[in-house]
């Protein structure tokens, strides 16, 4: 398995805040994610979508991350959801028993359609 | 015919990148399924983190064992550490949403690990917890068929 780094990276579309993350998550960088999405919340985000197409795996230490994102996203009244989970990774959720627990989009098509305004088109 | 790797580590979060990495080489040399390796780290990531977590409470610096062998049709993982008895198997499983709240994240990750593997087996052995995983998969079929 190559790409083994977790990455984050941040997009804008319309009022959502999209944060990619890719490679693995696991005990030694789920506080990265805890972290960033934190700071992204105090920063004023009132919408985070979470892109996790490109995840090889994760595990709980991720997904104690993802509650806590959810906890702080209620704090602040804010929307926090999840998109494009990856077969195996879907399976990993259903596993924890945790389809339920998050808002879990199929694509980030579908999410930002629900989530926000459509990107405006340049004329 | 069998491969094992023993690897000596600190208890510190950092050193599972250690076993993650040897676990890896391992199965791109040998041929382990590409499904079955990411449910092993899965379960790897989860029961070595609790040692690291839960086994010593006084701050000091420890060292525990992972011993991985792989066999032509499973592979295990074993722990052994020295420090507080604790029987993983015994954890109750997490809260689900069903109970109209969400899971406490505690026996979350043991859960995983009895998902994920065929066999969870823990003893506490002359003032060691010797915990093991296995999970069958077939290894070296996709070399075999190369050649």
């Amino acid at each position: 398995m190559n790409n083994s780094a977790l990455s984050i990276a941040q997009t804008r579309a319309g009022d959502v805040c999209v944060v990619t993350l890719s490679g693995r998550i696991d005990s030694t960088n789920a506080n990265d994610v805890v972290n960033e999405l934190t700071r992204l919340f105090a920063s004023g985000e009132k919408t985070i979508l979470v892109d996790l197409g490109a995840v090889l795996y994760l595990t709980s230490a991720a997904f104690r991350a993802l509650l806590v994102a959810t906890d702080e996203a209620e704090r602040r009244a804010a929307r926090f959801a999840l998109c494009s989970l990856a077969g195996h990774v879907r399976d990993l959720f259903e596993m924890g028993g945790l389809i339920e627990v998050f808002s879990i989009h199929g694509s980030r098509e579908e999410a930002l359609k629900q989530l926000g305004r459509p990107v405006p088109r340049a004329i | 015919m069998k491969r094992a790797v023993e690897l000596r580590l600190k208890n510190d979060m950092s050193e599972i990148a250690i076993v993650r990495d040897a676990l890896d080489n391992l199965a791109s040399e040998l041929g382990i399924p590409m499904q079955a390796l990411m449910q092993l780290q899965v379960a790897l990531d989860e029961v070595v983190s609790n040692v690291v977590k839960y086994s010593w409470q006084d701050d000091a610096k420890h060292e525990f064992l992972v011993r991985i062998t792989v066999h032509p049709d499973r592979v295990d993982l074993e722990i052994f550490d020295d420090g507080q008895a604790f029987d993983p198997l015994s954890v109750p499983p997490p809260a689900t949403v069903t109970d109209g709240r969400r899971p406490q994240p505690g026996g979350l990750g043991i859960h995983l690990i009895k998902k994920l593997v065929d066999n969870f087996t823990y003893e506490r052995i002359g003032g060691r917890n010797h915990t093991t995983l296995s999970k069958r998969c077939e290894v070296g079929a996709a070399q075999r068929s190369e050649k």
